[in-house]
Protein backbone atom coordinates (compact mmCIF):
# COMPACT_ATOMS: atom_id res chain seq x y z
CA UNK A 1 0.00 0.00 0.00
CA UNK A 2 1.80 3.70 -0.86
CA UNK A 3 1.64 6.18 2.21
CA UNK A 4 -1.70 7.64 0.47
CA UNK A 5 -3.62 4.88 0.74
CA UNK A 6 -2.19 3.91 4.53
CA UNK A 7 -3.44 7.33 5.17
CA UNK A 8 -7.16 7.13 3.52
CA UNK A 9 -7.32 3.71 5.48
CA UNK A 10 -6.49 5.91 8.65
CA UNK A 11 -8.78 8.53 7.95
CA UNK A 12 -12.07 5.63 7.19
CA UNK A 13 -10.93 4.40 10.96
CA UNK A 14 -10.80 7.59 12.61
CA UNK A 15 -14.13 7.82 14.89
CA UNK A 16 -16.63 9.69 13.97
CA UNK A 17 -17.47 13.11 14.98
CA UNK A 18 -20.57 12.80 17.35
CA UNK A 19 -24.15 13.12 16.38
CA UNK A 20 -25.24 14.90 18.89
CA UNK A 21 -23.52 17.62 18.58
CA UNK A 22 -23.21 18.01 15.13
CA UNK A 23 -27.03 18.01 15.41
CA UNK A 24 -27.03 20.38 18.62
CA UNK A 25 -24.99 22.86 15.98
CA UNK A 26 -27.99 23.11 13.43
CA UNK A 27 -30.62 23.45 15.89
CA UNK A 28 -27.97 26.64 17.16
CA UNK A 29 -27.54 27.75 13.76
CA UNK A 30 -31.17 29.12 13.64
CA UNK A 31 -31.09 31.96 16.26
CA UNK A 32 -34.86 31.49 17.62
CA UNK A 33 -33.81 27.60 18.32
CA UNK A 34 -36.38 25.58 20.43
CA UNK A 35 -34.97 25.38 23.74
CA UNK A 36 -36.72 21.67 24.23
CA UNK A 37 -35.66 20.88 20.59
CA UNK A 38 -32.41 21.26 21.71
CA UNK A 39 -32.68 19.60 25.46
CA UNK A 40 -34.24 16.46 23.36
CA UNK A 41 -31.49 16.21 21.30
CA UNK A 42 -28.80 16.84 23.84
CA UNK A 43 -30.30 14.29 26.92
CA UNK A 44 -29.77 11.43 24.84
CA UNK A 45 -25.99 12.01 25.69
CA UNK A 46 -24.99 11.36 29.43
CA UNK A 47 -21.87 12.60 29.21
CA UNK A 48 -23.00 15.96 27.21
CA UNK A 49 -25.55 16.75 29.55
CA UNK A 50 -23.40 15.75 32.28
CA UNK A 51 -21.17 18.12 31.26
CA UNK A 52 -23.50 21.18 30.52
CA UNK A 53 -24.72 20.88 34.21
CA UNK A 54 -20.87 20.57 35.65
CA UNK A 55 -20.35 24.20 33.66
CA UNK A 56 -23.21 25.54 34.33
CA UNK A 57 -22.57 24.96 38.49
CA UNK A 58 -18.94 25.54 38.11
CA UNK A 59 -17.43 28.75 40.34
CA UNK A 60 -16.49 30.31 36.64
CA UNK A 61 -20.38 31.55 36.53
CA UNK A 62 -21.02 31.41 40.12
CA UNK A 63 -24.45 31.00 40.96
CA UNK A 64 -26.06 31.60 43.76
CA UNK A 65 -28.26 27.89 43.68
CA UNK A 66 -27.12 24.77 42.08
CA UNK A 67 -28.76 23.73 38.56
CA UNK A 68 -29.81 20.48 38.44
CA UNK A 69 -32.02 20.41 35.07
CA UNK A 70 -30.98 20.15 31.40
CA UNK A 71 -33.44 22.53 30.39
CA UNK A 72 -32.47 25.50 32.94
CA UNK A 73 -28.24 24.88 32.33
CA UNK A 74 -29.45 25.10 28.43
CA UNK A 75 -31.25 28.30 29.00
CA UNK A 76 -29.08 30.05 31.36
CA UNK A 77 -25.73 29.37 29.42
CA UNK A 78 -27.08 30.62 25.60
CA UNK A 79 -26.41 29.62 22.40
CA UNK A 80 -22.52 31.08 22.31
CA UNK A 81 -21.35 29.01 25.59
CA UNK A 82 -23.11 25.74 24.61
CA UNK A 83 -21.42 25.91 20.97
CA UNK A 84 -17.95 26.08 22.23
CA UNK A 85 -18.80 23.82 25.09
CA UNK A 86 -20.20 21.10 22.78
CA UNK A 87 -18.15 21.77 19.66
CA UNK A 88 -14.65 21.89 22.56
CA UNK A 89 -15.70 18.50 23.72
CA UNK A 90 -15.82 16.66 20.97
CA UNK A 91 -12.73 17.99 19.31
CA UNK A 92 -10.74 17.77 22.86
CA UNK A 93 -11.37 13.89 22.68
CA UNK A 94 -9.79 14.25 18.95
CA UNK A 95 -6.81 16.37 19.59
CA UNK A 96 -5.96 15.16 23.03
CA UNK A 97 -4.60 11.82 21.92
CA UNK A 98 -0.78 11.54 22.53
CA UNK A 99 0.76 12.39 19.31
CA UNK A 100 4.05 11.14 18.62
CA UNK A 101 4.81 12.81 15.35
CA UNK A 102 3.73 16.33 15.61
CA UNK A 103 3.34 17.52 18.98
CA UNK A 104 5.78 18.30 21.51
CA UNK A 105 3.51 17.96 24.15
CA UNK A 106 0.35 15.70 24.15
CA UNK A 107 -1.61 18.97 24.53
CA UNK A 108 0.05 21.32 22.19
CA UNK A 109 -2.53 20.47 19.09
CA UNK A 110 -5.37 20.64 21.06
CA UNK A 111 -4.23 24.06 22.55
CA UNK A 112 -3.75 25.36 19.11
CA UNK A 113 -7.00 24.36 17.96
CA UNK A 114 -8.74 26.47 20.75
CA UNK A 115 -6.27 29.44 20.26
CA UNK A 116 -7.22 29.45 16.44
CA UNK A 117 -11.23 29.08 17.31
CA UNK A 118 -10.81 31.91 19.57
CA UNK A 119 -8.93 34.01 17.82
CA UNK A 120 -11.25 33.32 14.43
CA UNK A 121 -14.16 34.67 16.53
CA UNK A 122 -12.05 37.93 18.14
CA UNK A 123 -11.02 38.77 14.41
CA UNK A 124 -14.91 37.95 13.25
CA UNK A 125 -16.02 40.66 16.33
CA UNK A 126 -13.37 43.27 15.80
CA UNK A 127 -14.12 43.54 12.21
CA UNK A 128 -17.91 42.90 12.82
CA UNK A 129 -17.27 40.46 9.52
CA UNK A 130 -20.73 38.83 8.48
CA UNK A 131 -20.21 35.19 8.73
CA UNK A 132 -22.04 32.64 10.40
CA UNK A 133 -20.41 32.21 13.72
CA UNK A 134 -20.63 28.41 13.83
CA UNK A 135 -19.13 27.78 10.88
CA UNK A 136 -16.05 29.88 11.72
CA UNK A 137 -15.48 28.17 15.14
CA UNK A 138 -15.95 25.04 13.78
CA UNK A 139 -14.09 25.39 10.87
CA UNK A 140 -10.91 27.14 13.13
CA UNK A 141 -11.31 24.52 15.83
CA UNK A 142 -10.53 21.81 13.86
CA UNK A 143 -8.28 23.35 10.86
CA UNK A 144 -5.66 21.07 11.98
CA UNK A 145 -6.97 18.24 12.47
CA UNK A 146 -4.94 16.19 9.62
CA UNK A 147 -2.24 16.48 11.86
CA UNK A 148 -3.75 13.64 14.75
CA UNK A 149 -4.34 11.25 11.53
CA UNK A 150 -0.53 12.24 9.62
CA UNK A 151 1.48 12.30 12.80
CA UNK A 152 0.92 8.58 13.21
CA UNK A 153 2.60 8.27 10.14
CA UNK A 154 5.10 10.75 9.64
CA UNK A 155 8.00 8.84 12.53
CA UNK A 156 10.47 7.82 9.42
CA UNK A 157 9.85 10.95 7.01
CA UNK A 158 9.84 13.07 10.02
CA UNK A 159 13.37 14.12 9.50
CA UNK A 160 13.33 15.04 5.93
CA UNK A 161 10.60 17.17 6.57
CA UNK A 162 12.59 19.00 9.91
CA UNK A 163 15.70 19.45 7.50
CA UNK A 164 14.07 21.24 4.74
CA UNK A 165 12.50 23.35 7.24
CA UNK A 166 15.38 24.24 8.83
CA UNK A 167 16.95 25.28 5.34
CA UNK A 168 14.56 28.52 6.23
CA UNK A 169 13.61 27.72 3.02
CA UNK A 170 10.48 25.87 3.42
CA UNK A 171 7.20 26.29 5.67
CA UNK A 172 6.17 23.15 7.44
CA UNK A 173 3.10 22.33 4.88
CA UNK A 174 5.74 22.59 1.92
CA UNK A 175 8.22 20.70 3.51
CA UNK A 176 5.26 17.90 4.03
CA UNK A 177 4.03 18.27 0.71
CA UNK A 178 7.68 17.66 -0.88
CA UNK A 179 8.57 14.74 1.28
CA UNK A 180 5.08 12.64 1.84
CA UNK A 181 3.53 14.20 -1.36
CA UNK A 182 0.25 15.51 0.25
CA UNK A 183 -0.19 18.24 3.18
CA UNK A 184 -2.15 18.01 6.62
CA UNK A 185 -4.89 20.13 5.25
CA UNK A 186 -5.36 17.98 2.65
CA UNK A 187 -5.52 15.11 5.03
CA UNK A 188 -8.16 17.63 7.19
CA UNK A 189 -10.31 18.23 4.28
CA UNK A 190 -10.39 14.49 4.16
CA UNK A 191 -12.12 13.89 7.70
CA UNK A 192 -14.15 16.70 7.38
CA UNK A 193 -16.10 15.08 4.05
CA UNK A 194 -16.18 11.46 6.04
CA UNK A 195 -17.64 13.30 8.95
CA UNK A 196 -20.27 14.54 6.57
CA UNK A 197 -19.47 18.32 7.33
CA UNK A 198 -20.92 21.16 5.18
CA UNK A 199 -18.64 22.36 2.10
CA UNK A 200 -17.49 25.61 3.58
CA UNK A 201 -16.05 23.46 6.72
CA UNK A 202 -14.13 20.93 4.08
CA UNK A 203 -12.90 23.77 2.13
CA UNK A 204 -11.46 25.81 4.63
CA UNK A 205 -9.82 23.12 6.73
CA UNK A 206 -8.71 21.97 3.11
CA UNK A 207 -6.91 25.67 2.33
CA UNK A 208 -5.88 26.83 5.45
CA UNK A 209 -2.76 27.50 4.26
CA UNK A 210 -3.91 28.73 1.07
CA UNK A 211 -7.03 30.37 0.98
CA UNK A 212 -7.15 31.82 -2.15
CA UNK A 213 -7.11 27.88 -3.61
CA UNK A 214 -10.58 27.95 -1.92
CA UNK A 215 -13.84 28.22 -3.90
CA UNK A 216 -14.94 31.71 -4.26
CA UNK A 217 -17.85 31.54 -1.90
CA UNK A 218 -15.68 30.12 0.64
CA UNK A 219 -13.33 32.65 0.34
CA UNK A 220 -14.29 34.71 3.15
CA UNK A 221 -14.26 31.60 5.67
CA UNK A 222 -11.22 30.20 4.11
CA UNK A 223 -9.20 33.62 4.48
CA UNK A 224 -10.33 34.17 8.36
CA UNK A 225 -9.02 30.50 9.68
CA UNK A 226 -5.83 31.27 7.30
CA UNK A 227 -5.39 34.53 9.17
CA UNK A 228 -6.81 33.03 12.53
CA UNK A 229 -3.69 30.49 12.27
CA UNK A 230 -0.76 32.83 11.53
CA UNK A 231 -1.91 34.69 14.46
CA UNK A 232 -2.59 32.25 17.33
CA UNK A 233 0.86 30.50 15.73
CA UNK A 234 2.24 33.97 16.10
CA UNK A 235 1.77 34.26 19.76
CA UNK A 236 2.82 30.86 20.30
CA UNK A 237 -0.36 29.42 20.96
CA UNK A 238 0.26 25.56 21.05
CA UNK A 239 2.92 24.93 18.47
CA UNK A 240 4.62 21.56 18.00
CA UNK A 241 7.35 20.66 16.30
CA UNK A 242 7.07 22.63 13.46
CA UNK A 243 7.49 26.07 16.05
CA UNK A 244 6.65 29.31 13.61
CA UNK A 245 7.45 27.91 10.04
CA UNK A 246 4.17 28.64 8.84
CA UNK A 247 3.79 31.07 5.79
CA UNK A 248 2.17 34.72 6.89
CA UNK A 249 -1.07 36.15 4.51
CA UNK A 250 0.51 39.58 5.04
CA UNK A 251 -2.38 40.53 2.40
CA UNK A 252 -5.32 39.19 4.82
CA UNK A 253 -4.18 41.80 7.20
CA UNK A 254 -4.24 44.96 4.42
CA UNK A 255 -7.79 43.46 3.36
CA UNK A 256 -8.89 43.56 7.08
CA UNK A 257 -6.96 46.87 7.61
CA UNK A 258 -5.09 45.50 9.96
CA UNK A 259 -1.76 47.33 10.79
CA UNK A 260 0.70 47.21 14.47
CA UNK A 261 -2.29 48.88 16.33
CA UNK A 262 -4.65 47.23 15.50
CA UNK A 263 -2.47 43.45 15.56
CA UNK A 264 -1.87 44.41 18.75
CA UNK A 265 -5.08 45.06 19.84
CA UNK A 266 -6.54 42.04 18.69
CA UNK A 267 -3.35 40.10 20.78
CA UNK A 268 -4.76 41.46 23.76
CA UNK A 269 -8.36 40.43 23.08
CA UNK A 270 -7.34 37.56 22.00
CA UNK A 271 -5.60 36.75 25.62
CA UNK A 272 -8.55 38.05 27.18
CA UNK A 273 -10.90 35.79 25.57
CA UNK A 274 -8.66 32.72 25.36
CA UNK A 275 -7.85 32.60 29.45
CA UNK A 276 -11.91 32.35 29.70
CA UNK A 277 -12.09 29.55 27.32
CA UNK A 278 -9.75 27.62 29.03
CA UNK A 279 -11.23 28.51 32.50
CA UNK A 280 -14.80 27.21 30.66
CA UNK A 281 -13.35 24.37 28.79
CA UNK A 282 -10.81 22.99 31.62
CA UNK A 283 -8.06 23.63 29.48
CA UNK A 284 -4.37 24.76 30.88
CA UNK A 285 -3.83 27.83 29.47
CA UNK A 286 0.05 27.79 29.73
CA UNK B 1 12.85 20.95 42.71
CA UNK B 2 9.35 22.76 42.55
CA UNK B 3 8.06 23.69 38.77
CA UNK B 4 6.93 27.05 39.24
CA UNK B 5 4.89 28.16 35.67
CA UNK B 6 4.92 31.99 34.62
CA UNK B 7 1.91 31.74 32.60
CA UNK B 8 1.29 33.86 29.07
CA UNK B 9 1.14 37.80 30.44
CA UNK B 10 2.67 36.81 34.11
CA UNK B 11 5.36 37.47 36.05
CA UNK B 12 7.07 35.80 38.72
CA UNK B 13 9.54 36.11 41.51
CA UNK B 14 11.61 33.61 43.90
CA UNK B 15 14.20 33.23 46.34
CA UNK B 16 13.13 29.34 46.90
CA UNK B 17 16.60 27.83 45.97
CA UNK B 18 14.55 24.73 45.27
CA UNK B 19 12.19 26.41 42.99
CA UNK B 20 12.17 26.46 39.16
CA UNK B 21 10.66 28.95 37.17
CA UNK B 22 9.22 28.06 33.83
CA UNK B 23 7.24 29.87 31.01
CA UNK B 24 6.20 27.56 27.91
CA UNK B 25 4.99 28.71 24.52
CA UNK B 26 7.30 31.81 23.32
CA UNK B 27 6.51 33.09 20.24
CA UNK B 28 6.77 36.53 19.17
CA UNK B 29 5.99 36.85 23.06
CA UNK B 30 9.28 37.90 25.04
CA UNK B 31 10.41 35.91 28.20
CA UNK B 32 12.71 38.17 30.19
CA UNK B 33 14.49 36.26 33.34
CA UNK B 34 16.78 38.47 36.01
CA UNK B 35 18.50 36.80 38.46
CA UNK B 36 21.05 38.38 41.44
CA UNK B 37 23.86 35.42 42.17
CA UNK B 38 24.60 37.16 45.51
CA UNK B 39 21.11 36.94 47.40
CA UNK B 40 20.10 34.22 44.86
CA UNK B 41 16.56 36.28 44.44
CA UNK B 42 15.46 35.92 40.82
CA UNK B 43 12.18 36.60 38.35
CA UNK B 44 10.69 35.43 35.17
CA UNK B 45 8.59 37.31 33.05
CA UNK B 46 6.65 36.74 29.76
CA UNK B 47 5.06 39.64 28.06
CA UNK B 48 3.29 39.60 25.04
CA UNK B 49 3.18 43.59 23.62
CA UNK B 50 5.54 46.35 23.59
CA UNK B 51 2.86 49.10 25.02
CA UNK B 52 0.17 49.66 26.87
CA UNK B 53 -1.18 52.53 25.71
CA UNK B 54 -3.39 50.69 23.43
CA UNK B 55 -5.69 49.87 26.32
CA UNK B 56 -4.92 51.94 29.56
CA UNK B 57 -7.40 49.99 31.77
CA UNK B 58 -5.36 46.51 30.61
CA UNK B 59 -2.32 48.50 31.87
CA UNK B 60 -3.29 48.95 35.79
CA UNK B 61 -5.07 45.32 35.61
CA UNK B 62 -2.60 43.41 33.07
CA UNK B 63 0.68 44.80 33.86
CA UNK B 64 2.68 41.59 32.90
CA UNK B 65 0.99 41.75 29.40
CA UNK B 66 3.00 45.09 28.36
CA UNK B 67 6.52 45.27 28.09
CA UNK B 68 6.66 48.96 29.16
CA UNK B 69 4.53 47.56 32.52
CA UNK B 70 5.96 44.22 32.89
CA UNK B 71 9.46 44.64 33.20
CA UNK B 72 9.73 47.53 35.50
CA UNK B 73 7.53 45.69 37.63
CA UNK B 74 9.56 42.43 37.40
CA UNK B 75 12.83 44.69 38.40
CA UNK B 76 10.62 46.26 41.41
CA UNK B 77 9.90 42.99 42.69
CA UNK B 78 13.27 41.40 42.63
CA UNK B 79 14.60 44.64 44.37
CA UNK B 80 12.30 44.15 47.24
CA UNK B 81 13.09 40.84 47.54
CA UNK B 82 16.85 41.87 48.41
CA UNK B 83 18.34 41.89 44.70
CA UNK B 84 20.54 44.79 43.61
CA UNK B 85 20.75 46.25 40.26
CA UNK B 86 24.16 46.75 39.79
CA UNK B 87 24.27 42.38 40.34
CA UNK B 88 21.52 41.50 38.42
CA UNK B 89 22.49 39.03 35.16
CA UNK B 90 19.55 39.28 32.36
CA UNK B 91 19.01 36.61 29.88
CA UNK B 92 16.25 36.86 27.54
CA UNK B 93 14.06 34.81 24.83
CA UNK B 94 11.34 34.57 22.32
CA UNK B 95 10.30 37.42 19.76
CA UNK B 96 10.46 34.62 17.33
CA UNK B 97 7.99 35.22 14.04
CA UNK B 98 6.05 33.52 11.21
CA UNK B 99 7.67 33.08 7.51
CA UNK B 100 6.62 36.59 6.21
CA UNK B 101 9.04 38.53 3.89
CA UNK B 102 6.62 42.03 4.53
CA UNK B 103 7.09 41.10 8.04
CA UNK B 104 3.24 42.28 8.74
CA UNK B 105 3.09 39.98 11.24
CA UNK B 106 6.24 41.73 13.07
CA UNK B 107 5.17 41.90 16.79
CA UNK B 108 8.09 39.69 17.77
CA UNK B 109 10.46 42.45 16.49
CA UNK B 110 8.46 45.17 18.28
CA UNK B 111 8.35 43.41 21.57
CA UNK B 112 12.26 43.01 21.17
CA UNK B 113 13.22 46.78 19.83
CA UNK B 114 10.97 48.22 23.39
CA UNK B 115 13.22 46.42 25.11
CA UNK B 116 16.30 47.36 24.06
CA UNK B 117 14.89 51.15 24.28
CA UNK B 118 14.06 50.69 27.79
CA UNK B 119 17.26 48.95 28.85
CA UNK B 120 19.57 51.54 26.76
CA UNK B 121 17.42 54.11 28.86
CA UNK B 122 18.27 52.31 32.09
CA UNK B 123 21.80 51.25 31.75
CA UNK B 124 20.76 47.41 31.99
CA UNK B 125 23.61 45.03 29.93
CA UNK B 126 21.95 41.87 28.64
CA UNK B 127 24.29 38.96 29.51
CA UNK B 128 22.55 36.48 27.10
CA UNK B 129 19.71 36.42 24.77
CA UNK B 130 18.37 34.00 22.18
CA UNK B 131 16.08 35.91 19.52
CA UNK B 132 13.74 35.78 16.46
CA UNK B 133 13.99 33.12 14.34
CA UNK B 134 10.78 30.68 13.82
CA UNK B 135 11.29 28.56 16.58
CA UNK B 136 9.00 28.17 19.58
CA UNK B 137 10.61 28.20 22.97
CA UNK B 138 10.28 27.46 26.55
CA UNK B 139 12.73 29.09 29.18
CA UNK B 140 13.44 27.83 32.57
CA UNK B 141 15.24 29.58 35.29
CA UNK B 142 16.59 27.75 38.52
CA UNK B 143 16.65 29.93 41.50
CA UNK B 144 19.36 27.83 43.33
CA UNK B 145 22.15 29.14 40.61
CA UNK B 146 21.05 31.32 37.96
CA UNK B 147 20.87 28.61 35.28
CA UNK B 148 19.00 29.15 32.40
CA UNK B 149 17.92 26.85 29.97
CA UNK B 150 15.68 26.88 26.83
CA UNK B 151 14.18 24.75 25.24
CA UNK B 152 13.89 25.06 21.14
CA UNK B 153 11.50 23.73 18.64
CA UNK B 154 13.87 21.54 16.16
CA UNK B 155 17.05 22.13 18.24
CA UNK B 156 16.40 20.51 22.04
CA UNK B 157 17.90 22.08 25.23
CA UNK B 158 20.17 24.63 25.23
CA UNK B 159 21.52 26.66 28.11
CA UNK B 160 21.43 30.41 27.82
Amino acid sequence: MSLMEEIIVAVDDMPPFPQVVQRAMQALADPEYEVVGLVDILKVDQAITANILKLCNSAYFGLPRKVSSLKEAVVYLGANQLRQLLLSGAASKIFEKPNAGYAVFADELWRHALATAVMAQVLRQYRRIKIDENTLFTAALLHDVGKVVLSNFVADKYRDIENMVESGKSSFQEAEREVLGFDHAEIGGKIAEKWEFPESIITAIAFHHEPGRSAREFRVLSELVALSNNLAVMVGYGTGVDGLACRGHGLLLEKLKIADREMEELVLLFQLEMAKTCEVAGVDED
Amino acid sequence: MSLVTVGIADLKVSKDPEDTLVTYSLGSCIGLAVYDPVVKVGGLLHYMLPDSSINKEKATTHPAMFANKGIPLLFKQCYSMGADKKRLIIKVAGASQIMDNAGAFNIGKRNYAILRKIFWKNNVQIAGEDIGGNSNRTMYLEIGDGKINLKISKKGIIEL
